[in-house]
C-alpha cells in the first residue's frame, strides 16, 4: 500500500514529539524512513524475510508504545534497532527453549558460507554475514548493528562475557576475510 | 589500529542498510497494525466502562440507595435553609475550597487510572 509522505522535512525528534501528541502519521513517516534498516538488521541477525518483517513490525509497535521515552540522545534508528534486537534475542532464546546455552548453540552451528572465495572478493555485508555461524552472526549483529556493548550482548543472550567476546572476534575475523581483508579495509578507511 | 578500523567499517556497513523496495508498503502495514491495536484497545476500554457502569447501576438499585437518596433530597431544602442561617465564621471551610478539593480528587483519580491504561 502506498503511503503519502507526512512532514518529509521534519527531523526524527520532531516526528517523535508529534507521535507523543498522538500523530500516528508522524510515526508512519518514521517507519518509512527507518523500516528498511530495522528489517535489514533482523535479516542480518538470522531471520528470514517474513520473520524479519514480523519482528521489525513488533519493534516499531513497541517503539510507538514507548515513544515518550525517546529523548533524542541518539538517533531514532539506533533506538528502534536496539528494541528490535532485544525482540529478536527474546524470540531466539524462546525457540531454543532458553535452556540451551550459547556455548551449546555454538557447537551445533552449521557453517553456511563457502570456503573457496578469494580474500580480495568484495562481497557485501549481507553475503559476508552468511559465512558466520548462527551465534557469531547474532553476537556481531548485536554489537555492531544494534549498538550493544559486549556486556549488554552477554546479558541479553544470558551467556558469559568471554563467550560473547570470542564469538564476536571469530565473526569479525570471518567478515574480514570475506569483505576483502586489509586492502579493502584500507581503501575504505581512506575514503571514509 | 587495524582491528579498530575494521570494526568501524563493519559498523558503517551495518548503518548503511539499503532501502528495501517495499519500504512504503511495510510502513503502511505497520501503521495499519498500530491503528488496529488502538481500535481494539478503545473497544476493550469502552466495553469495560459499559460493564462497570452496568454493575454500578445494578448495585445502586439493589441496595436501595436510590430511595435513601430521594429521602436526602427531600430533606435538602431544610438543610440549606439551616446552612444559610449560619454565620460564615461558624463554617471552617467555604464552598470554593470544597469544590477545589473535589476537582483535585477527580484529577488524581483520572491520573491514577490513566497510568495503568497507558501500558494496557
Amino acid at each position: 500500500m502506498a503511503q503519502r509522505q507526512h512532514r518529509p522535512g521534519a527531523h526524527d525528534l520532531e516526528l517523535a514529539a508529534l507521535c507523543v501528541a498522538g500523530d500516528r502519521l508522524a510515526f508512519g513517516e518514521l517507519v518509512r524512513r527507518h523500516g528498511s534498516a530495522v528489517r535489514a538488521l533482523m535479516r542480518r541477525m538470522g531471520a528470514d524475510a517474513t520473520m524479519a518483517d514480523d519482528l521489525a513490525q513488533d519493534a516499531f509497535l513497541a517503539a510507538f508504545e514507548q515513544i515518550a521515552e525517546f529523548r533524542g540522545e541518539g538517533p531514532f534508528r539506533a533506538w528502534v534497532s536496539r528494541i528490535a534486537a532485544r525482540i529478536y534475542v527474546r524470540r531466539w532464546r524462546r525457540e531454543r527453549r532458553s535452556a540451551l546455552s550459547i556455548e551449546e548453540a555454538a557447537t551445533g552451528d552449521i557453517e553456511t558460507g563457502g570456503g573457496g572465495l578469494a580474500a580480495d572478493a568484495r562481497l557485501d555485508l549481507d553475503e559476508a554475514m552468511k559465512s558466520l555461524s548462527e551465534t557469531e552472526r547474532l553476537c556481531v549483529s548485536l554489537c555492531y548493528g544494534a549498538g550493544f556493548s559486549h556486556a549488554e550482548a552477554a546479558a541479553a543472550l544470558n551467556a558469559p562475557l568471554g563467550t560473547v567476546k570470542s564469538h564476536v572476534k571469530r565473526g569479525l575475523d570471518k567478515l574480514k576475510s570475506r569483505l576483502g581483508g586489509e586492502a579493502a579495509q584500507d581503501r575504505s578507511s581512506i575514503r571514509g | 589500529m587495524a582491528e579498530t578500523l575494521f570494526e568501524l567499517r563493519v559498523e558503517r556497513l551495518f548503518a548503511e542498510a539499503p532501502s528495501l523496495a517495499d519500504a512504503e508498503a511495510f510502513a503502511g502495514r505497520t501503521l495499519e497494525r498500530i491503528s488496529r491495536g488502538w481500535l481494539a484497545r478503545r473497544a476493550v476500554i469502552g466495553s469495560m466502562g459499559v460493564l462497570g457502569g452496568l454493575i454500578g447501576g445494578f448495585e445502586v438499585v439493589s441496595t436501595g440507595a436510590l430511595g435513601q437518596f430521594s429521602g436526602l433530597v427531600a430533606q435538602a431544602p431544610g438543610w440549606l435553609a439551616h446552612a444559610a442561617s449560619l454565620s460564615p465564621a461558624v463554617l471552617p471551610l467555604d464552598l470554593r475550597a470544597v469544590a477545589a478539593a473535589v476537582v483535585l480528587a477527580l484529577v488524581g483519580v483520572a491520573y491514577g487510572l490513566a497510568r495503568p491504561m497507558r501500558g494496557f
